[in-house]
């Protein structure tokens, strides 16, 4: 399931605090959150910079979801047109689920027999143009509607620390509560199991989420799974 | 500007609540404070008490604000009903409307409105407590409240005023400096570029005066810039 | 960022939930959050107070000015109830006038204060027919996570039990002295999730249940203001149990506000 593999700076070595405006010092290709001003570089954005593989980067550690193409996300119905269903990614604008893209025949004007409102999906981002819209698929891997099971929304930011480095975090939390749980990349979450175990996983998730920058974090969650 | 008067308001170089000139009263800034907004902050600068909340990038309501290359910030500056001794209406008045109406330009000179067309960003400054200096300190924690919205900019802006009190020139009036003093010049500025994104003047000063009270300000908005970084910094735990 | 949509999901395992008598954060169905209340924070107001309900924060400041009274009651003080939705405290509070929500809002914190007679009108007179104390409790919304209800009236009864009548500014007499105060109006509200009626609702849950239903009562267990919100409805039964409920619930918020009085 999509891509579970911890972002690489997240290791607590290197990492360093910057806040929009400041200069970077680099010799690096300017990757993402950063601009340049005078030939330098500079954060766009507050996170920890990373100088790796020739590329400068600042990883904001707050903020909304910017979708990318390939991103596996939780979407939530918002409204149905004749061939076409707008859906709530947490992105700054609702994206679209093109009929020709649920893998359902579809007659034109009954969309909403197969997803209404209010409905979730587990789904790809497949375009994003650079006006900043974007569309969904269901049709990739294990893409799918939700039936059973809640849906939890963390700052998509927060993401990598659900995970865990190589998947150790949500690894845990699915061994000690017996859940299925799909990231979307977009900080909405899909729990499913029994209705405990959901409160239980929606309490450690909403935890990550709130401390997802202090110290011992793993700690607590292991106490909080243990009860 | 009240324009002259015969109070002193400041003698042998200390003013009335024991500032020299060039001091700022006390700022207290804290990041994150509220848990709906996207980002936030609520500041203390002397008895001034102020909440900012962002909200953001979002589709831009009504849709004939919406621009077609980049986002729009709409800023809006309100003070509480209870901020002032004579309780102030509710609701939004013309001094407030100027005050929001220059911010949100502001604000649009530093935050990376290119990277969301059709978006709007909206940030909220709530004055629960004012004492002379709102503008500014309103404008400096909707700075830190966009930054906790992880909201990409070219840098955080500080505000902070000058003036002038019996022919001396100050840094950051207080109620009464306001009140009885002589002139009062509002500034904001982007410290990686001295760039100045919001000045305003009202009362008298000669132009050596303003050469004068426009360094005072920079300086204060400079001191202030450390003051937000370090709100930040405590939230987010700094280099670790 | 669009976060206000809900999900069919999350509603079916919010309603199941309550079901078994268990809520998403953990709590029982007649439990209020963690609740705190500080005093006293504002300078330019007469009385203050900051209350936190779970994460739904509320600040109420207190003005008085010199009025004349109503003709039918010309030996008493008035008062006035304004809330404001400021817009950091929820994406879907837009900047504007005061809308029907928020007059709502007010309408439902007054009548409690009001009807309880928690503030001894008579005691705001200051020369009967002519002039009396106007008392405008004015209630800023600064986060809302649920419940706005029973967090601004606690916030109100906070507020009006700190406040000091401004006596020496506006030349009444010499000393400024505390406003009045006779007994604490608190206010319990439920919201229906599915066929279960659950107290103290957060934002999550006002957002997927189908009604809204809030009973003031005053210290000796009498009630003194409802109101029915929303367009669900409530069984009779429903309605009666809600109202022993807030009675055996109620401690909790009075004792957060005794704890101020301290």
């Amino acid at each position: 399931m999509g891509k579970e593999s911890s972002d690489k700076s997240d290791s607590v070595s290197s990492r360093k605090l910057v806040l929009p405006g400041d200069l970077l010092e680099t010799k690096s290709k300017p990757g993402r959150g950063i601009f340049r001003r005078d030939g330098r570089v500079h954060a766009s954005v507050l996170g920890y910079s990373s100088d790796q593989s020739g590329y400068m980067n600042v990883n904001a550690i707050t903020g909304g979801y910017t979708p990318k193409v390939g991103d596996k996300i939780v979407a939530i119905c918002v409204e149905t047109g004749p061939s076409v269903w707008r859906m709530d990614i947490g992105a700054s604008f609702n994206s679209t689920l093109h009929h020709s893209e649920s893998g359902w025949k579809v007659p034109f004007g009954d969309t909403a027999r197969f997803l209404t409102i209010g409905d979730a999906i587990w789904a790809e981002v497949f375009m994003v143009d650079a006006a900043g819209t974007h569309q969904i698929s269901l049709k990739k891997d294990d893409c799918r509607k939700l039936y059973s099971g809640t849906i939890v929304k963390i700052g998509p930011t927060n993401v990598p620390r659900v995970i865990g480095k190589q998947g150790s975090m949500i690894t845990a939390i699915r061994e000690k509560t017996q859940t299925r749980i799909l990231i979307g990349q977009n900080g909405h979450i899909w729990i499913d199991g029994k209705g405990n175990d959901i409160a239980t996983v929606q309490k450690a998730i909403e935890m990550i989420d709130n401390e997802a920058n202090s110290k011992g974090l793993t700690k607590k969650i292991e106490k909080l799974l243990e009860k | 500007m009240a324009g002259q008067t015969d109070m002193e308001l400041i003698k042998d170089g200390v003013r009335l609540d024991g500032r020299k000139a060039d001091e700022l009263r006390e700022v207290k800034i804290v990041a994150g404070v509220l848990d709906n907004a996207n980002g936030s902050c609520y500041l203390e600068w002397g008895n001034n008490k102020v909440y900012a909340g962002v909200f953001g990038p979002m589709e831009c309501h009504p849709r004939h604000k919406q621009k077609a290359d980049r986002a729009i910030v709409q800023a809006r500056y309100t003070m509480a009903p209870f901020s002032v001794n004579d309780r102030k209406r509710p609701g939004y008045d013309r001094r407030s409307s100027e005050i929001s109406y220059i911010a949100s330009q502001a604000f649009e000179k530093v935050v990376m409105v290119e990277e969301f067309p059709k978006a709007s960003i909206r940030v909220d400054m709530q004055v629960v407590e004012a004492h002379a200096g709102t503008r500014c300190a309103a404008m400096t924690a909707a700075s830190v409240a966009l930054a906790d919205a992880g909201i990409p900019m070219r840098d955080m802006i500080p505000a902070c005023a000058s003036g002038k009190v019996n022919d001396v020139v100050v840094l950051d009036l207080n109620k009464e400096e306001d009140n009885y003093g002589q002139a009062d010049l509002p500034l904001a500025i982007i410290p990686s570029t001295g760039e100045v994104v919001l000045l305003q003047l009202d009362g008298h000063l000669t132009p050596d005066e303003f050469e004068q009270a426009l360094d005072l300000a920079t300086s204060g908005c400079m001191d202030l810039y450390k003051k937000m970084r370090l709100a930040l910094e405590n939230k987010y735990g700094g280099s670790a | 960022m669009s976060n206000d949509s809900v999900s069919n999901l999350m509603k079916g395992h919010m309603e199941s939930l309550a079901k078994e008598g268990k809520r998403a954060d953990g709590r029982g169905i007649n439990e209020f959050r963690k609740v705190t209340i500080e005093t006293g924070m504002l300078n330019t107001a007469e009385g203050s107070a900051m209350v936190h309900l779970g994460n739904t924060k509320v600040l109420c400041g207190i003005k008085m000015l010199i009025g004349t009274p109503y003709g039918d009651s010309p030996g008493s003080g008035t008062m006035m109830t304004s809330t404001e939705l400021a817009p950091l405290a929820d994406q879907s509070f837009d900047p504007g006038p005061p809308r029907e929500q928020s007059i709502e809002l007010s309408r439902v914190v007054d009548r409690g204060i009001r009807e309880s007679r928690m503030i001894d009108f008579e005691g705001l007179c200051i020369e009967h027919g002519e002039k009396v104390w106007t008392v405008f409790i004015d209630l800023h919304i600064l986060d809302n996570g649920g419940n706005l209800f029973d967090c601004c009236t606690l916030a109100a009864a906070a507020a009006l039990s700190n406040a000091k009548i401004p006596n020496v500014q506006h030349g009444v007499a010499d000393k400024d002295v505390d406003l009045p105060v006779t007994c604490w109006p608190i206010s319990c509200t439920f919201g229906k999730l599915g066929d279960s009626v659950i107290l103290d609702p957060t934002s999550d849950e006002e957002g997927v249940m189908s009604a809204r239903f809030t009973v003031a009562h005053d210290e000796n267990g009498n009630l003194r203001a409802a109101q029915k919100g929303m367009n669900g409805a409530f069984t009779d039964a429903e309605i009666r149990e809600a109202v022993k409920t807030a009675r055996a619930s109620d401690n909790v918020l009075r004792e957060a506000l005794k704890g101020i009085q301290g």
